[in-house]
């Protein structure tokens, strides 16, 4: 779908004709798409329409399920992150990721946030500046800064939630994939987390996967309207709330379906 | 079934309540029936395992003083002690559990982990399985051709230690492969996400989860490697050996073979009565104890993972 792609200045990622294939079954047809930096870029659409699919796309994530075969081009600061000699482990350094149901180890909260960074070979004395800094970024130091060592599963699930960005914060990546990320948490978690995200676009590039479409018009700057597998319509966020070019844009975002 | 409070006007209304009634109280009673029932099943054996330990200990603890546990045997195993034997046994223990631990969580780390669903892992499969049902007695003649006599070990410690820890190695590759299994995929994925590769996720994250899973299979090791009797027979294991042994290469002392042969080839049965008992309550004491160490570890990392 050509129409729904608008030329992006200085596109932090780049996807060029992605086809996905669960064994026999294509999930992604040919999706084109540029993603600007340090912004939100929302993906919308009705369940099982690939959005997730698209997303785990980015980090590779997709290359754990068996039987999954990607035909395309997606390009990250301009290199091919399926190329021959890329390590996808590298990869999610740089591209981080953030789940659906907050899911914090079995460990303190310092553990979790460090876990990446001592991993990677951080010094043992720029661990507590690192998982301080992270905590901060997170809008969760406040709150845990008294109990660094207490297990992280003892927080409520917005707590939870914001550790995980914490973590997630914590190896430095540049850009930030988030997959529904509020869908499990009530609305003054959703809220702050929102507020969060907003705040964090300064620094980062961030895609998000919601199902919420008020939540896509409320902190998004482009967003993308998936269905069945292909990009209907991509583009600046007020442009495709409020005039969107497809029939089926505006039927799903008038509630018309989904 | 519930009550379906809806106003019908017809007779079968009557009968449909009549009908939930009965389906109610039945289901009532049959609650309380279970509940007895699975109760009296955990009562009953607890019961088997309080009159064993009751009868063991009313008829051992008077053989039980520091003499006994301290000393070596002397005059045919009607006097002293059965110090040898208590030694022999545990380094029995840490013998086949050094070698069994690592190798059986290594291994299961690989079939959970890393193998494919591939007739290859097939295979491994079902010949731990079999591994499992093997009896004793084949392991101990396995152990005597393979270590003592092939490996030239001869009967020994090392060679006793190499057979008891093909018998328990199944065990350790089961509860590790369970508890690997019953660590949520979550872990891994977040895991992962952070750029993190697939053996650290596993050292790191994975394989803490999963430590209390891995105690129990070793509890459940440490019991059987103390009280088997066949895979020692023929691998090194002696009745009267009046001195502690050397090195790995030296015969000992055991105390469930020290029990089977006073109660039935020993040079004065009725004399040594008490002796059989105490050594009886020797091991099971011994055992109890690590096994409680060992829930007392697992107790440890469960409450770190918890909240």
């Amino acid at each position: 779908m050509t129409e729904g792609i608008q030329n992006v200045s200085q596109p932090q990622i780049k996807i060029e004709n992605l086809n996905l294939w669960y064994g026999e079954k294509q999930a992604l047809k040919n999706v084109s798409m540029q993603i600007p930096r340090n912004s939100i870029t929302a993906l919308i659409g009705p369940s099982g329409c690939g959005k997730s699919t698209f997303i785990r796309c980015l980090n590779r994530m997709n290359d754990l399920i068996n039987n999954c075969r990607i035909e395309g081009k997606v390009t990250i600061e301009g290199k091919d992150i399926y190329g021959p000699d890329v390590d996808a482990v590298e990869l999610r350094k740089n591209v981080g990721m953030v789940f659906q149901k907050p899911n914090p180890f079995p460990m303190s909260i310092y553990d979790n946030v460090a876990y990446g960074p001592r991993i990677h070979g951080a010094n043992k004395k720029d661990l507590d500046g690192i998982v301080e800094q992270a905590l901060r970024s997170a809008a969760i130091w406040d709150e845990v800064l008294d109990r660094l060592k207490s297990p992280a599963l003892s927080l409520s699930g917005g707590q939870q939630q914001r550790l995980c960005i914490a973590r997630t914060l914590a190896v430095k990546p540049k850009t930030i994939l988030f997959d529904e990320p509020t869908s499990a948490l009530d609305p003054i978690s959703t809220l702050r987390i929102e507020d969060l995200t907003m705040e964090l676009k300064k620094d980062y590039t961030i895609v998000i996967v919601t199902h919420n479409m008020q939540q896509a018009a409320r902190i998004s700057d482009y967003t993308g309207f998936f269905l069945m597998g292909e990009l209907i319509e991509f583009g600046q966020t007020r442009q495709i709330f409020q005039n969107p070019r497809e029939k089926s844009t505006e039927d799903y975002i008038t509630g018309r379906f989904g | 079934m519930e009550l379906n409070a809806e106003v019908k006007e017809s007779d079968s209304k009557v009968a449909r309540i009549q009908g939930g009634l009965s389906m109610r109280l039945n289901a009532k009673k049959s609650e309380k029936i279970a509940f007895a029932l699975l109760g009296l099943s955990a009562l009953t054996v607890m019961g088997f395992v309080l009159v064993i330990l009751g009868y063991i200990i009313y008829n051992g603890y008077s053989a039980i003083n520091i003499e006994f546990l301290t000393e070596m045997p002397r005059l045919m195993m009607t006097q002293g002690g059965i110090y040898p034997a208590i030694v022999g046994t545990i380094y029995l223990i840490i013998g086949s559990m050094s070698v069994a631990l690592p190798v059986g969580v290594m291994a299961a780390i690989y079939l959970n982990e890393y193998a494919g669903e591939t007739r290859t892992t097939w295979l491994i499969e079902m010949a731990i399985n079999n591994l499992a049902g093997t009896p004793s007695v084949i392991f101990g003649l396995f152990g005597m051709a393979l270590f003592v006599k092939y490996f030239g070990f001869g009967p020994s410690i090392l060679s006793s230690s190499l057979t008891l820890s093909l018998l328990i190695i199944p065990v350790i590759i089961r509860s590790t492969e369970e508890a690997l299994i019953a660590v949520p995929n979550e872990y891994r994925e977040s895991s992962l996400a952070l750029g993190v590769s697939k053996w650290q996720t596993i050292r790191h994250a994975v394989l803490p989860a999963a430590i209390p899973g891995i105690i129990t299979g070793s509890i459940l090791s440490i019991g059987r490697v103390a009280g088997e009797t066949a895979p020692i027979l023929f691998t090194g294991v002696a009745y009267f050996l009046p001195r502690l042994p050397d090195s790995i290469y030296s015969q000992f002392m055991a105390l469930p073979y020290h029990l089977f042969v006073l109660a039935t080839a020993g040079t004065n049965i009725a004399k040594t009565r008490s002796i059989q008992y105490g050594t009886a309550l020797v091991l099971l004491i011994i055992v109890l104890s690590l096994n409680l160490i060992a829930v007392l570890i697992r107790r440890h990392y469960r409450n770190k993972l918890k909240i």
